[in-house]
């Protein structure tokens, strides 16, 4: 989000002190998946597309500071950015919306928004979110956008849980005595189960379980790359025949996911990087419909500037 | 196609014609030929949005080659079916530069070109062919090229760059990227912090260190 300050000689939609949101996908607007408005995929603007294929196959787009295997651009949240394909891309503000309510259009709005249009929410489910952070904000309030009746935001942090109800979402502390997560959203569905999970957490997750320790062992012996504890759960969680919407960011090798469940249950997994700039444009027109877009709240709620107590071992505490 | 003395028997199958670069023969999926004899082969495929023609003339225009191909210095036209060409054989400024000439064997305008090194400091062969998509959407260009490298230089070109197998596919790409986009990106000027000895190994290993073409003049 900022003000063009110059422009290439190819570039026909922009110009100098053009107020701008830039999504952090990097999109040529020309291959296959670009026409197909799978931007996230893009084949073209990865330059060390050769990295990722080896990891996954194919290769995606090159995102804004993101690692070396998605084509080592410098990040989009520094003074100045260079953004390449500048015609594709950002995203135009031509009316008086303050920056904090656009800023998030770059990346986690959309993330959010994608997690609950893949969550295939029929109007009157009840959708789990795990993480609430600001994409686990966004996938919170986008759910109540597409028809939820209930949203059930899972948390350690306080202020986190506040914000989620703010929202209109029901809090479970997973760090509290005697909360068991899968218990809390047995409780709350009737024993059904949620109709729709979301994984607003990824790689990093946290757990109070044994599986916490086991987790942080084989990542530190390189033996995993990532600590789904969310993710079992959450295939655990969902209830036979849902949705589970992956936003979270997975990167490698996970061990121990239940996939049994998964296919004993017949759930629906849908995952991906948000296709940004066509999410993006879906957003958009959310926010000048909807008053009750969280952006605003995180830049004025949200302490960033203290020590979090987010533990680097991936093991937390219960709380009494 | 050459006739076998197999086709006696009645299960015998035809011998396979020569086919080039193709993937599919008579329905079945060919696999890339195994290096062999101090031979490297590498065969690597992309589809790009545009018509055959297109692809083609782009492909055929070898003094544009430096702009799409690694570590090209320049191209020369010596007929009308031979070229001079020159490379740099690493990433530094002062850089040894090889040079080869180069025949086009088979030249079909939108369906094929094929070619090898006559003399030089580069003894290589390949071929590109231009398939419409299964769908009729964009061109499959599946490139085959074959060269001679011994395994310690093939190695050494590893650690110090990229696998020449490597280079066709980045060379590939960076054609798909210039035909389709009118450009290549590249991260290689973003301004950086130091990475340190074992980035700069990865750096280096990766291939990161290898210009990337700049797709212009």
């Amino acid at each position: 989000m900022g003000l063009v300050e110059e422009v290439g000689p190819e570039v026909t939609n922009l110009k100098r002190g053009d107020r701008v949101v830039v999504p952090f996908t990097i999109a040529c607007g020309n291959c296959i998946f670009c026409k197909k408005k799978y931007w996230a995929a893009c084949d073209n603007t990865n330059p060390n597309a050769h990295l990722m294929e080896k990891a996954y196959g194919y290769s995606g787009a090159g995102l804004f500071g993101y690692s070396h295997m998605m084509g080592g651009y410098s990040g989009g949240q520094a003074q100045y950015v260079r953004v390449p394909f500048a015609n594709v891309g950002p995203l135009k503000i031509e009316n008086d919306l303050p920056d904090e309510k656009v800023l998030f259009l770059s990346d986690i709005f959309p993330t959010g928004y994608m997690a609950a249009e893949n969550a295939q929410i029929q109007p009157g489910d009840t959708v789990a979110v795990w993480g609430c952070g600001p994409v686990g904000q966004f996938a919170i309030a986008s759910a109540f956008m597409l028809g939820a009746a209930r949203v059930i935001a899972i948390d350690r942090f306080q202020e986190r849980l506040d914000l989620a109800r703010s929202l209109g979402a029901i809090t479970v502390d997973y760090s509290e005595e005697d909360v068991s997560v899968l218990t809390a959203l047995k409780d709350l569905t009737g024993g059904v189960g949620p109709d729709s999970c979301i994984d607003a957490v990824g790689l990093e997750a946290h757990s109070n379980e044994l599986q916490g320790i086991y987790d942080v062992v084989k990542t530190a012996l390189f033996m995993e790359t990532d600590r789904p504890s969310v993710l079992r759960q959450a295939i655990q969680a969902v209830r036979k025949g849902g949705t589970l919407s992956i936003p979270g960011v997975y990167g490698g090798l996970l061990d121990k996911v239940p996939f049994g469940a998964a296919f004993g249950k017949g759930i629906t997994m849908k995952m991906a990087r948000p296709t940004c700039t066509t999410t993006c444009s879906r957003c958009w027109s959310a926010l000048r419909r909807v008053r009750s877009i969280p952006a605003t709240s995180f830049l004025t709620t949200s302490p960033w500037n203290k020590p979090r107590r987010c533990t680097k071992s991936g093991v937390t505490k219960k709380r009494k | 196609m050459s006739t076998s003395p197999l086709t006696e028997k009645h299960c015998a199958e035809d011998l396979p014609p020569s086919i080039g670069a193709s993937v599919v023969v008579n329905g079945r999926y060919l696999p890339p030929p195994e290096d062999e004899d101090g031979k490297l082969w590498v065969r690597t495929s992309a589809l790009v949005l545009k018509d055959a023609q297109t692809l083609y003339e782009m492909w055929r225009n070898v003094e544009a080659a430096p702009r799409w191909q690694e570590h090209i210095v320049n191209v020369v036209e010596t007929g009308a079916t031979t070229s001079r060409w020159s490379m740099k054989t690493s990433n530094e400024d002062d850089a040894k530069v090889i040079s080869w000439e180069s025949e086009v064997l088979a030249d079909e305008p939108g369906v094929r070109i094929a070619w090898r090194s006559i003399g030089g400091e580069s003894d290589n062969a390949g071929e590109v062919i231009f398939e419409e998509a299964p769908n009729g959407v964009g061109t499959v260009v599946t490139v085959l090229q074959e060269f001679r490298m011994g395994k310690l230089a093939s190695t050494w070109e590893t650690l110090v760059g990229r696998h020449p197998k490597q280079a066709v596919v980045e060379n590939l790409r960076h054609f798909k990227a210039l035909a389709e986009t009118g450009e290549i990106p590249r991260t290689q000027l973003d301004p950086h912090g130091d990475r340190g000895v074992i980035g700069n190994f990865k750096r280096s290993s990766y291939g990161e260190t290898v210009p990337t073409p700049t797709g212009g003049n």
